[in-house]
């Protein structure tokens, strides 16, 4: 009786001992995910819509294009989609200057290793009036943002 | 037994005497060049200079080493006075001395820019991390900016004091006019003259016909389509044949070939260059009305520039 | 004087003395630096031509980037802010500082090329058999540590090169099959590069790995000693045939008195023999100082005469045009922009198929290869025995398509990694003025 006694007794110290290890090492992993993050939001405000001229306009801050083409917007992201490096708008497509992914104007692939054509971000325009982006939202490439003479969406 | 060791020995004994040798020749050679400078020669021949010219208590004064100017809050770090020892040293050593020990010119804009607060690379340009010729005039690969010297000033056909107006117009950029700022104050009225805000936004002012102007200076050279310009892939380059003939240079533009003058788009390129980001605190920027109270004197667009204290041929 | 000096470094340094042959080789057991080798070691093992030295010169290199790395730690902040500028303040401003970086820079350099260099040898002598087998793996981890060593090394300066490396090297984590967003994130601290990554990789550079290096070579060298030495002493004994040794000129005694010839045949063993072996205190331990010096000088030669690589400061908004990897992660940066595969409407990423499949394939490959080695045991411990001919062909070609690659990604590709070939006018790198 005595033995038994020791046995489970043994088993419970030395399963509490393992299950509190266990748990000290899954709460050191924890700590490497970061709870909060030093990073501007995905949805975030450019300039006024007025503000852009015609054509492809970078914001290098931002790591995307905003294309005008009269009163119709759509923002691609310049983050190309094989590696993450920026692709540069070269007049008639994007060229990526990593592995040489080549992309068409409305950001599908020409050629390169990229995988997918460039994301188009869904774009509205703020209460207050600026282009408002959300990078986290993907949109389809027909997606146009048509400003009315007013300034509104 | 102690034959066939003897074998290795012999093998090995010749080749590691010469490697230590080597070593030690190494080690030497790492000493040599740790003493052998290149603003050495300068140091021991500065205290002589200064002893020359009758001031021989600051020449046994002299601290040989690497001479640093560091003002945290604009981020300068500039060892450009290791070499450069005369700068501050124009009231005792003659103009003429060959670089790199000339004293700095002083002139009116001098005594308003003194050392202790900006400094040599908000002015001029480079590195001023570096220690040797090479690394703190060209800088290093990358978009660190190059000293602006003669010979690079020449190379865009300007006179150096007229390339340093750009870096002036950092600070400068919300003067009307500037005194002795010649290539800047014309690009600014030429600004204004060709009403290039119908068409461009500049801190928040203007159509949006173009693309914004207000941190042109920020953009990279890796950016620009360089496939119509001829000469040097350079921003400067580009900007100049831009500004002549746009047509020429983007043949898909909205922008009028203005055919400006050389002097005129060369103008224009320093003060679009300038457009920069900066993170200077509000103390280093100027009042735009004081210079404008000091342009009155001569109220035209050019401008003659205050005749320094002690004139200095440059 | 120089007697009494002597009597006196023997008080200091021994804490007895060998009075005879057995105790003089115990003597290298019980000092403190000599006891990681054995007393004796074979002839075979020493050959220049056999090993090369090149485990040896690994281990040499390991050391000086050690001590270097050491140095620089003083030196370096690992801060966005100030890294790039520590660097500089290396290189400009403190004394020795330029030879200490470019030191450890090339040492690392080197580090990479040699410890394959040391695996291409191990492999073409087939010196993976048997319990070495283990070993093996031991190597191709402590070849890919190396690897991780340099890449998180690199990083550190904050310069362009840096910041696309950790963008690229990551995206690359990224396409891991579901798993790999998170390790993205768990690499960088967040979605986005910043202090967070520079401090992981930092951390990672100057403690986990070196620490991983250090116990893996420890376990590495015990067990070549554990495994009877370097293989070349199984070509010995595979070669050596058991044969009558010459009859002794003695007489032999028999349970009948005096008798002629000899009634009990004296064969040699198969093992090493007395003549095989030489000690090795001194003769091992001279010759891995001259290895290590000879490493030294070359390092120390490459850090005065070529300074380390330093681009411009770290800059999201503009990646380099080509942003090329240094030489050793060329060939990878070559698979992942020619890899991606389409075929109807799906698309296999480069990323995934050239950055992770294939290399981790490769690495399999090279990990399983003492288990997928069909050849006759005696084909170990020799160059290129004509028996493994068939796996030597392939460790060659896959060697040297790896080198092709890494060729045409140093010097032809150019701007848009775009194919230029020599003579071919390349676009003129942009400039300001």
């Amino acid at each position: 009786m005595d033995g038994d006694r020791r046995k489970i007794l043994r088993f419970i110290g030395k399963g509490s001992v393992l299950a509190a290890f266990l748990a000290q090492i899954g709460a050191a992993g924890r700590a490497f995910f970061p709870n909060v993050l030093y990073e501007p939001p995905s949805r975030f405000k450019l300039k006024k819509p007025d503000d852009y001229p015609d054509g492809y306009t970078l914001d290098e801050a931002h790591r995307l294009y905003v294309i005008k083409q009269k009163d119709a917007f759509h923002v691609i992201s310049a983050i190309c989609t094989h590696l993450g490096c920026n692709v540069q708008w070269r007049d008639t497509e994007f060229d990526c200057p990593c592995h040489g992914s080549r992309f068409r104007p409305d950001g599908t692939v020409i050629g390169g290793p990229a995988p997918r054509p460039l994301d188009w971000f869904a774009t509205t325009v703020s209460p207050d009036g600026y282009l408002e982006v959300d990078s986290a939202k993907d949109v389809a490439r027909d997606f146009q943002l048509v400003i009315g003479g007013n300034g509104k969406a | 037994m102690a034959d066939k060791n003897e074998s290795f020995e012999t093998k090995d004994f010749g080749w590691l005497v010469a490697m230590s040798l080597l070593f030690l020749a190494l080690v030497a050679v790492c000493f040599w060049l740790e003493f052998r400078t290149e603003w050495g020669p300068y140091q021991r021949q500065f205290p002589q200079l200064l002893g020359h010219y009758g001031k021989g208590q600051e020449a046994r004064d002299f601290q040989p080493g690497i001479q640093q100017i560091w003002i945290p809050k604009i981020g300068v770090t500039d060892r450009c006075i290791t070499c450069h020892l005369g700068y501050e040293w124009s009231s005792v050593l003659p103009a003429t001395i060959a670089e790199p020990l000339t004293p700095h010119p002083t002139n009116d804009w001098m005594t308003k820019h003194e050392f202790a607060k900006f400094g040599c690379t908000p002015c001029h340009g480079g590195d001023g991390a570096a220690t040797t010729v090479a690394g703190a005039h060209q800088g290093g690969r990358g978009w660190e900016d190059p000293m602006l010297s003669n010979a690079l000033a020449q190379q865009n056909g300007l006179a150096m004091n007229g390339m340093i107006e750009m870096r002036c117009n950092f600070c400068h950029r919300h003067d009307a006019a500037t005194p002795g700022m010649d290539e800047i104050n014309l690009a600014k009225v030429l600004f204004k003259k060709k009403k290039c805000l119908l068409c461009h936004v500049v801190e928040g002012r203007g159509g949006a016909t173009g693309p914004e102007l207000t941190y042109e200076g920020d953009r990279n050279p890796e950016l620009l389509n360089f496939a119509h310009v001829t000469g040097d892939h350079t921003m400067f380059n580009w900007n100049v044949q831009h500004l002549t003939k746009a047509s020429a240079v983007s043949p898909k533009t909205a922008m009028p070939d203005f055919n400006f003058k050389p002097e005129e788009s060369r103008a224009l390129t320093l003060l679009l260059m300038s457009w920069r980001r900066l993170t200077y605190p509000p103390e280093y920027i100027p009042d735009p009305e004081v210079a404008a109270a000091a342009m009155q004197p001569s109220p035209t667009s050019t401008v003659t520039p205050t005749p320094s204290a002690t004139p200095v041929a440059h | 004087m120089g007697a009494k000096f002597k009597a006196l470094w023997r008080k200091t340094s021994w804490a007895w003395s060998p009075e005879s042959d057995r105790e003089s080789s115990e003597a290298i057991v019980k000092n403190f630096w000599l006891h990681w080798f054995p007393a004796k070691v074979a002839r075979a093992s020493m050959d220049w031509n056999y090993s090369f030295w090149l485990g040896t010169a690994s281990a040499s290199l390991l050391m000086i980037l050690t001590v270097t790395g050491l140095m620089l730690m003083f030196f370096y902040v690992p801060s966005t802010e100030r890294a790039y500028g520590s660097i500089k303040d290396l290189q400009y401003a403190v004394s020795f500082g330029r030879i200490l970086r470019n030191q450890h820079r090339w040492a690392a350099e080197g580090m990479v090329a040699v410890v394959y260099i040391h695996m291409a040898r191990v492999f073409f002598t087939g010196a993976y058999r048997g319990t070495r087998a283990i070993n093996w793996v031991a190597g191709v981890v402590l070849f890919l540590v190396t690897l991780f060593l340099s890449f998180t090394g690199y990083l550190l300066p904050w310069d362009q090169l840096a910041f696309w490396a950790i963008t690229v090297g990551t995206s690359i984590a990224k396409q891991a099959p579901f798993v790999g967003p998170t390790i993205q994130f768990l690499l960088l601290g967040g979605h986005e590069i910043g202090q967070q990554t520079l401090l992981r990789f930092y951390v990672l550079h100057v403690f986990f790995l070196p620490v991983l290096v250090w116990i893996l070579f420890a376990y590495h060298m015990w067990r070549v000693r554990k495994d009877g030495g370097l293989a070349a002493v199984e070509g010995i004994r595979n070669a050596r045939v058991m044969v009558p040794k010459a009859t002794p000129k003695t007489k032999s005694y028999s349970l009948f008195g005096l008798t002629p010839g000899t009634s009990v045949a004296v064969m040699s063993s198969t093992g090493l023999e007395e003549s095989d072996q030489v000690f090795s205190s001194p003769n091992m331990s001279r010759r891995i100082a001259l290895v290590f010096l000879v490493v030294f000088n070359i390092t120390l030669l490459a850090a005065i005469l070529f300074n380390a690589p330093l681009e411009g400061l770290a800059n999201p908004s503009v990646t380099p045009n080509p942003a090329k990897a240094p030489w050793y992660f060329v060939w990878l940066q070559e698979l992942v922009a020619s890899t991606t595969v389409r075929f109807g409407g799906y698309t296999v990423s480069g990323a995934l198929l050239g950055g992770i499949l294939l290399p981790g394939f490769l690495l399999a490959v090279l990990t399983a290869w003492p288990w997928l080695d069909r050849s006759p045991i005696r084909a170990q411990g020799r160059w290129l025995a004509p028996e493994r001919k068939r796996q030597n062909m392939t460790f060659a070609i896959a060697t040297l398509a790896i080198i092709i690659l890494i060729m045409v990604g140093v010097y032809l590709r150019g701007p848009y990694w775009r194919i230029y070939w020599p003579g071919q006018p390349r676009p003129e790198t942009p400039r300001l003025y």
